[in-house]
């Protein structure tokens, strides 16, 4: 096994952020009113999933040590206390709160003075806090007659919507992106809170300056439109403002980005995906995400600088290709312990297309319309299969990595069909490939120990290694 | 229900994608280019020597190939389509123009194009939404196309050729829409299932060679007496449906077929392409308007307005929604259609079916006790 012994500096620096997160849910406690809170757990239960976060930090921080684990539980009590302000603007029934889809930019509708709640956020934290969180809502969407193979997170999503514990929104902000489930599943949405709903589109082929015009168009719409059905108004100057913020998250996720690419890593896998996850989709712009990426970045030049990997043996280092596998948060712990894999980097953290251009208003709405069809997931699923395969090898090179492991989640149909062309791929390239079969959100299809399993067979039989444990004795012997 | 011996003769253009009207066609030195989806203008495909012919994949075994590349959870027609093309089913063709309407759809073209590399083949971007920058972008789309197809196969697609284009285009539809309104009548003078291989047979064959065809067809069944028994008047709405076998089905339940508001329908596939002047435009305006598919996203309401007003103009009893298993687009919109429709007091049955044709029994009883179900 591949663990070390927490030192008690590292039991202190735990018990500081479980007080950090208490004193989060205090805080939101305090400004919603005890009754107040006590409506909202009554009304949205899954708030009371969201109280247990402090064992998710104590199931990423086991096994770890130092800065590295300390660094996961600065992730956690970052996302704990954003979250509790997100609620809070929220379920206070601000009349300037309006609901976004994942894919939407929250830059534009911030600096309009909006509130936003990401509709999907729920169907992203509470199956990575609780395994089992996302099968009651799964179940009520199929039951309203959603057909079992369309993508788990979208029906997860309108599971919640459709149990009525969705904070209710007049106004909604969607797109196509990022598959036609979700495109599609808005008008239940739309239809369950009677709401009036902009929908941006997004070109198939959006590598050129004819598709950055026409999202750009797409984006100056939604503001008229925004103007028209909210109290929100454009405020170019704060827009700016926001978009020079997002800049300096962006440039030091990039320095981050380079630290990491080092063998060993200074650090790994949840400080660099859950940070990106949370600060680039919920939080750009806003100087506290920035200064959480500074401290990692003052975590890892540590690590660096005293020669400290984040993963004691790092034997192997990978990138995750699709969404992180939610309902197994702690699988990439696991592999470091088990096999001295390093997670290094995801490819939803990576975005090809980070900065943007301020001088005016028009670069600005160019680049940050370049952000959402070239980021992330966006640049995977829309435009030919060049996009989503070359990217892993771009990446694979860039972070100097051993293998790529998909995450080929079941009911996403767009990945799905692309794996036997990554599978030649791969093999022409000699690039070891493990596509774990899985679904994202619904551990009832394939389960941790089902996951497992195919990263032992893949390891044994691609990699011709054993479990470290395994390995240790065997080196014994001879 | 009894069928005219007469729709035999389109029956036999349905059984290969290559039928005798292609080869006469190719004979003459015409270019035949295959399409997928209904968001594909087949006007455009219909300049100078060229002529559409969708993709389908009659008489297929199997997706054994299809399910190791496309895997077992994209829609069975997308599979069909890609196992034919990898026996060489489409080798006859020039091209094939694709759409990005759907997850399946762009990655049938990735993998048609990694393992086949057809000489031509060209994905179009058509908006998820209508609107003047929609309509700007479609036919910039267009005019790319446009230029490629004048390109690689030598055609003169002239503003006043894409005219004429759309000028055939529409007096053909008149036709088989005349042929169409004939379910209008009661008793109707033709059966849901011989309507449904003629608008197939205009989907896969050169339309100007179909024309005799069609006229005599027509000639025959306005002189006959009406179809006899039938129980209950249904109209079949939902995504790809090229397989008459499925209308024979419903139909030998006693459902007579009276309207097709799907993929490969006439409804609204058959309605005139406007004549403004601006023949890409024209075509793109066109496409764009089509109420039809939920990969426009803006269109729900409008589209249960659509069918509810063809209920009423065909005097439909009920509605069959069939989609194919996997689809993502009419599997969401589905249940949403399905409960926005009996809320208005239309029965429909919902029908998750495979592109091709099987589980008769099954299908036959749902269909039996949904017309039951409408006291017929």
């Amino acid at each position: 096994m591949n663990k070390n012994r927490p030192s008690v500096s590292d039991y202190l620096t735990h018990a500081g952020h479980i007080v950090l997160i208490l004193s989060s849910f205090a805080r939101l406690a305090l400004r919603l009113g005890p009754l107040g809170l006590l409506r909202n757990i009554r009304r949205y239960p899954w708030i009371l999933t969201l109280l247990r976060a402090p064992f998710l930090m104590g199931r990423l921080a086991h096994g770890r040590t130092g800065l590295y684990r300390e660094a996961n539980e600065l992730v956690i009590s970052f996302i704990v206390s954003r979250m509790a302000s997100l609620l809070y603007h929220t379920l206070s029934g601000k009349s300037n709160c309006i609901m976004h889809q994942e894919m939407v930019p929250p830059e534009i509708s911030h600096a309009m003075g909006l509130s936003v709640w990401p509709a999907e956020i729920l169907s992203i934290l509470l199956p990575i806090i609780d395994t089992h969180a996302a099968e009651r809502y799964i179940d009520r969407c199929e039951n309203e007659g959603i057909p079992p193979d369309i993508c788990s997170h979208v029906k997860m999503t309108l599971g919640i919507v459709l149990s009525g514990e969705m904070p209710p929104a007049s106004i909604i902000v969607s797109s196509n992106l990022p598959c036609d489930g979700n495109m599609t599943g808005y008008e239940i949405t739309r239809r369950y809170n009677n709401a009036t709903i902009f929908r941006l589109d997004i070109p198939f082929n959006f590598y050129d300056e004819r598709a950055a015009e026409y999202f750009a168009g797409e984006l100056k719409r939604m503001i008229s439109w925004l103007e028209e059905n909210t109290p929100g108004r454009m405020d170019w100057d704060r827009l700016r403002d926001i978009c020079d913020e997002r800049n300096r998250m962006a440039e030091a996720e990039i320095e981050l980005w380079d630290m990491i690419s080092a063998r060993p890593a200074p650090l790994a896998a949840e400080p660099v995906y859950l940070s990106h996850l949370w600060a680039f989709n919920i939080d750009p712009g806003n100087p506290i995400a920035t200064r959480h990426f500074e401290r990692l970045i003052e975590m890892a030049g540590h690590n660096l600088s005293r020669g400290v990997p984040a993963v004691r043996e790092e034997r192997f280092r990978a990138v995750l290709w699709n969404p992180p596998i939610l309902h197994f948060a702690d699988l990439f712990r696991w592999a470091e312990e088990e096999y001295g894999v390093a997670l290094i980097i995801d490819s939803m953290s990576y975005n090809s297309q980070p900065l943007i251009d301020t001088t005016s208003q028009d670069t600005i709405l160019r680049d940050l319309g370049k952000i959402v069809m070239q980021g992330p997931m966006a640049r995977h699923t829309r435009g030919p299969a060049v996009n989503y395969i070359d990217d892993i090898f771009r990446i694979y090179h860039r972070f100097n990595l051993d293998m790529v492991w998909v995450a080929g989640h079941i009911g996403c149909k767009n990945t799905m069909a692309l794996n036997q062309m990554l599978r030649e791929a791969c093999r022409e390239k000699g690039v070891p490939l493990l596509i774990i079969e899985y679904d994202l959100s619904d551990p009832r299809i394939c389960s941790h120990e089902g996951i497992i399993r195919q990263i032992d067979h893949f390891m044994e039989n691609v990699m011709k290694t054993g479990r470290l444990e395994k390995t240790g004795e065997l080196a014994a012997q001879l | 229900m009894k069928q005219s011996t007469h729709i035999s003769l389109f029956d036999e253009l349905l059984n290969e994608p290559l039928n005798r009207l292609v080869e006469q066609a190719m004979d003459e030195k015409r270019v035949p280019v295959g399409y997928t989806c209904s968001y594909v203008p087949d006007t455009l495909l219909s300049a100078g020597k060229l002529f559409p012919v969708r993709l389908r994949a009659p008489g297929l075994a199997g997706t054994e190939l299809a399910d190791t590349y496309l895997s077992n959870v994209i829609c069975s027609y997308t599979k069909s389509l890609l196992e034919y093309a990898l026996g060489g089913g489409y080798d006859y063709l020039g091209g094939i123009v694709f759409t990005a309407n759907c997850d399946h759809m762009r990655r049938l073209m990735d993998n048609i194009e990694h393992l086949r590399k057809p000489a031509f083949i060209h994905t179009l971007d058509v908006p998820h939404r209508r609107g003047e920058a929609a309509l700007d972008w479609f036919t910039d789309e267009l005019t790319l196309l446009a230029n490629k197809l004048s390109e690689h196969f030598a055609v003169d697609l002239s503003r006043e050729n894409l005219a004429a284009a759309i000028g055939n285009r529409n007096t053909i539809s008149r036709l088989i829409s005349k042929i169409g309104d004939l379910r209008k009548q009661t008793p109707p003078l033709i059966t849901g299932g011989e309507f449904h291989r003629i608008m197939t047979a205009s989907q896969v064959a050169p339309v100007d060679l179909l024309v005799p065809l069609l006229e005599d067809f027509h000639r025959i069944a306005i002189d006959r007496n009406g179809i006899g028994h039938y129980r209950a008047r249904i109209m079949v709405a939902g995504g790809e449906l090229d397989d008459s076998s499925f209308i024979d089905i419903i139909e030998s339940t006693g459902g007579l077929v009276v309207a097709d508001r799907f993929c490969t329908g006439s409804l609204p596939g058959l309605d005139p392409v406007p004549e403004n002047g601006d023949p890409l435009r024209d075509i793109a305006e066109h496409t764009l308007d089509k109420i039809l598919c939920p990969r426009m996203m803006e269109e729900f309401d409008e589209r249960a307005s659509a069918i509810r007003s063809n209920v009423l103009e065909y005097g439909a009893d009920g509605v069959i929604i069939q989609t194919i298993k996997f689809c993502d687009t009419w599997g969401v919109e589905g249940s949403t259609l399905t409960s926005e429709l009996r809320s208005t007091g239309i029965p429909v049955l919902r029908l998750d079916r495979e592109y091709r044709p099987g589980a008769e029994g099954q299908l036959r009883t749902r269909v039996q006790a949904f017309i039951e179900s409408m006291g017929k």
